[in-house]
């Protein structure tokens, strides 16, 4: 699956990208996509990859077979959104082995919004006979910065495709590789990680670590280092994100949260966006 | 005279974004062509309008310019700018001017395209490239016909996946072009082809209402019949009719059967995916269930401590305890106390996080398989009743109790923590709260004391009374000031004052006006009032009748009888009347003076119990 696709989308000029090293919630904050969406010195971007991405609260102890803390997406970024974006993209699936005239394929509205960083979209769920395989979005907004140039993001749901494409009914069956399942791999995984996630992971560490990597985004945005600095964001996002799965955050601590991660999120975009003739080639 | 054919080809518009486009259409086509449309064809890919008779040339326009008496002065100018000479200026009421000739239709039609594209309002658009253009999906093509001669755009396009570029021979020809290819460009047409497949499938239901929404999201509807496994019958039915309905857009066929509408695809291939995927939701929802009815509702009611209510008001557990103060207050009995300690206990399980919408009714599932009486399981299943405008009241007295109490809580607890709506702001939803509450009390009969609300709740709450009572607003303004305890009295308090006939309101208004203005005017009212002073007919007369009537108004409300304590007060008026035709108020004898005073202070506090009568305006 993941090999046709990058074909694919290498074949339509996008620079096929590796997962980012940092733990992200979902593809969109890895650089390839949100730093390349706002670089104005470059309004031609297009990228392709695979994103682990950890949900620390969605995890189940992988006794759930639909709902996992770690999962992959599958992204793609074209900048600017090409006219045809829509028949390139349901060419993928054709590429995948969907027969677009024996299902049923439609788009259905569902805007996208991340409040931690200041981004908002239009766009669609795609759903194959019902199945949500794929969230369509136009980007908007980044870091509270209306885009000049709109971007199509396509995040395709990599278990969920491959339950379509397999004819599973969970995902822990589907078949990861001949003879070895999803379970197989990563059932233990999903045990250990939510226990973590829910029970061990110290709190008041977590809590220094957030306001430690806020520290040093801020200090490293003052030293006009936007890039370094960004992954100082993913790791307090991250660090929140555990605290929220810990039970740690009350109400009025998450939006507090939430709005410390989108001050430093914007003050990095402002940051980007000013530094055009500086930004990385 | 020709056939017009404009189609706006756009990426799939949400169906809220259809139903904007399809309402503004026919007024801004006749706007822009002056005709109007003959038909308004709309599908989440297309935008069209049709219009027959439509002139080929566009009416000759009068330009004004100046007044003749400006002739000389500012003739020239105006002839050169619209290239004819001053003599060839036309004179129609004093001014003078030029008929600018109509132009070709053609000529001007992709002009009026764009100004239609532009005309459109949506709520919510976006900007997909350069061209500066908001719309809520991006445009993709433009057509527009006059007959058979193409204006503007070359060709149209079928079904997305089943055909590509489709030729339309004549504008007139469009819908049937379409229909050829599979699309049925028409919405009513659509939903009555779903709705007759559906019919043809048997009893089928539509509690959320998507087929408003299914109509745009499918260009050739098919419906399927599908089931899904029996054994996730056992989960509360509307966990599974939420799946059907939400997460696909199906409509329950009741038992394990649903309806699903295709947009094209092999039907049995669909039918297979479809139903895959609603198993799998409904598994996913067995096993959350399965986990929750293990903790039991008891359990879960003990996990509220840590759930906060919001930001400031504490937790679940907090209001709990609020909730069953209130619904003793409210005078609710056994069943309703263990409904107001179990009502938020679902707020604890794993079902609700998923199915938010579910809220109470997850809780009463879990009561009822904890074999807690049905009045305890109806009322918790009751409690967010009613939830709309329209909305039904619970149905049972101890539902009716639990919400109310729920209501107040929530309001009281926003309010303290000035969390009032602003505007079109509501995030907490208390005019809905408010409204529900004023339900509860008229229509749902219910006693609300109204000392269990802060004031400035009381008050937001009886404002919405001036929407939702016949009363004219003023009689409701006049009423909210009467010392009256409950809040449905206060509603039928307005009625009653709203339904005393005038000539019998008047006197006792304007009573009631000059008292309370003299009262406040004039010092050295007496203390008591004093019979052996009341030295005229005409006063001594209003003091005993008032005496009467003051203990039958006092009875009457005491009764919840409003008509009759207005009745009650009416009997005044005419005594009133005498009183001021015949009575000097600020005589000259200090005491009589002061008797008289004290006595329309007596009137104005008897007749201010029926409210601010003031506040009516004569």
């Amino acid at each position: 699956m993941i090999g046709t696709l990058n074909a694919y989308w290498g074949e339509r000029g996008a620079v096929i990208m590796q997962p980012y090293h940092t733990e992200l919630g979902a593809g969109t904050s890895n650089p390839a996509t949100f730093l390349r969406v706002l670089d104005p010195a470059h309004p031609q971007w297009r990228a392709a990859y695979v994103e682990p991405v950890i949900r620390p609260a969605d995890g189940r102890y992988g006794e759930n077979p639909y709902r996992f803390q770690h999962y992959f997406q599958y992204q793609v970024i074209l900048k600017p959104a090409p006219e045809d974006v829509l028949d390139q993209y349901f060419g993928s699936l054709e590429a995948l082995g969907i027969d677009l005239l024996k299902h049923d394929l439609r788009l259905v509205e569902d805007d996208w919004e991340q409040p931690t960083l200041g981004a908002w979209g239009l766009g669609w769920e795609v759903w194959c006979d019902a199945m949500e395989v794929t969230q369509f979005t136009y980007f908007q907004q980044l870091g509270g910065i209306d885009l000049e140039v709109i971007p199509a993001e396509m995040t395709y749901g990599l278990e969920r495709l491959g339950l379509f494409l397999q004819g599973k009914t969970t995902v822990l069956d589907l078949e990861w590789a001949p003879g070895v399942t999803w379970g197989d791999v990563y059932r233990e995984n999903e045990r250990q990680w939510s226990q973590y996630n829910y029970e061990e992971a110290p709190v008041d560490v977590l809590q220094r670590r957030f306001d430690e990597h806020e520290a040093e985004a801020e200090q490293l945005l003052d030293k006009n280092l936007p890039l370094p600095a960004y992954d100082q964001v993913l790791k307090s996002s991250h660090a929140f994100n555990l605290l929220d799965a810990r039970g740690a955050v009350s109400v009025t601590e998450r939006a507090a949260y939430i709005g410390r991660v989108r001050t430093l999120a914007r003050r990095f975009a402002q940051l980007y966006v000013g530094t055009d003739g500086d930004a990385p080639g | 005279m020709a056939t017009l054919l404009v189609e706006i080809g756009c990426e799939e518009l949400p169906a809220s974004a259809c139903r904007e486009a399809e309402r503004q259409l026919p007024e801004l086509a006749k706007r822009a062509f002056g005709v109007e449309p003959s038909s308004v064809l709309v599908t989440a890919r297309r935008l069209a309008v049709l219009a027959e008779d439509v002139p080929e040339q566009t009416a000759d326009q009068w330009v004004k310019g100046p007044p003749v008496a400006m002739r000389e002065k500012a003739a020239p100018g105006f002839a050169k700018r619209h290239g004819v000479e001053v003599d060839e200026l036309e004179e129609r009421d004093g001014f003078l001017g030029v008929v600018v000739a109509g132009k070709a239709l053609a000529e001007v039609l992709p002009d009026q395209v764009d100004e239609l594209v532009r005309g459109l309002g949506f709520s919510k658009t976006m900007r997909w490239d350069d061209s500066g253009l908001r719309f809520p999906r991006p445009v993709r093509w433009r057509l527009a016909m006059l007959n058979a001669t193409r204006i503007l755009g070359e060709r149209s396009y079928g079904h997305r996946f089943r055909s590509g570029t489709i030729e339309i021979a004549d504008a007139g020809g469009y819908a049937e072009a379409l229909r050829a290819h599979g699309v049925e460009p028409d919405s009513n047409q659509r939903r009555q082809e779903i709705v007759a497949a559906l019919d043809g499938l048997g009893e089928w239901s539509d509690p959320n209402r998507v087929l408003a929404e299914v109509v745009y999201l499918v260009e050739s509807p098919v419906v399927l019949d599908c089931s899904f496994d029996e054994r996730y019958l056992q989960l509360p039915s509307r966990v599974v009719e939420t799946t059907i309905q939400h997460h696909v857009r199906a409509f329950p066929l009741g038992g394990n059967r649903f309806a699903f509408v295709a947009n094209g695809g092999d039907p049995d291939t669909v039918r297979a995916g479809v139903e895959n995927v609603v198993g799998g939701r409904l598994e996913d929802a067995s096993f959350t269930f399965e986990r929750d009815v293990k903790v039991g509702i008891d359990a879960l009611s003990e996990r509220l401590g840590a759930i906060t209510f919001f930001q400031g008001a504490g937790s679940f557990a907090d209001k709990t305890g609020r909730l069953a103060k209130l619904v003793e207050a409210l005078g609710g009995g056994e069943a309703a106390l263990e409904a107001a300690r179990l009502a938020k206990a679902d707020q604890a399980s794993e079902l609700v996080r998923e199915f938010t919408e579910l809220e109470g009714h997850v809780g009463a599932e879990y009561a009822r398989l904890a074999g807690y009486p049905e009045a305890v399981c109806a009322a918790i299943d009751e409690q967010y009743l009613p939830d709309a405008a329209d909305a039904p009241l619970p149905g049972t007295e101890t539902g009716r109790v639990l919400s109310a109490a729920d209501k107040i809580d929530t309001l009281n607890v926003s309010f303290g923590l000035g969390h009032r709506p602003t505007g079109s702001r509501d995030p907490y939803g208390l005019r809905r709260a408010a409204i529900g509450l004023g339900r509860l009390a008229t229509e749902g009969k219910l006693m609300v004391p109204r000392e269990l609300m802060d004031p400035e709740v009381t008050e937001f709450v009886e404002e919405r009374f001036e929407g939702l009572l016949t009363a004219p607003v003023e009689y409701v303004r006049a009423a909210r000031r009467a010392p009256v305890r409950d809040l449905g009295g206060v509603a039928r308090l307005a009625e009653a004052l709203a339904a005393l006939p005038d000539e019998r309101l008047g006197p006792i208004h304007t009573a009631y006006t000059r008292a309370s203005r003299l009262a406040e005017r004039e010092q050295g009212a007496a203390e008591e009032l004093e019979p052996a002073l009341l030295v005229e007919d005409a006063e001594a007369k209003v003091a005993a009748a008032l005496e009467r009537v003051d203990a039958e108004i006092a009875t009457a409300l005491d009764a919840g009888d409003f008509n009759a304590a207005v009745e009650a007060g009416a009997e005044l008026g005419p005594l009133l009347d005498r009183f001021f035709d015949d009575v000097l108020v600020l005589a000259d004898d200090r005491a009589v003076r002061a008797n008289r005073l004290r006595l329309l202070l007596n009137v104005r506090d008897t007749l201010g119990r029926l409210g601010e009568l003031s506040q009516i305006p004569r």
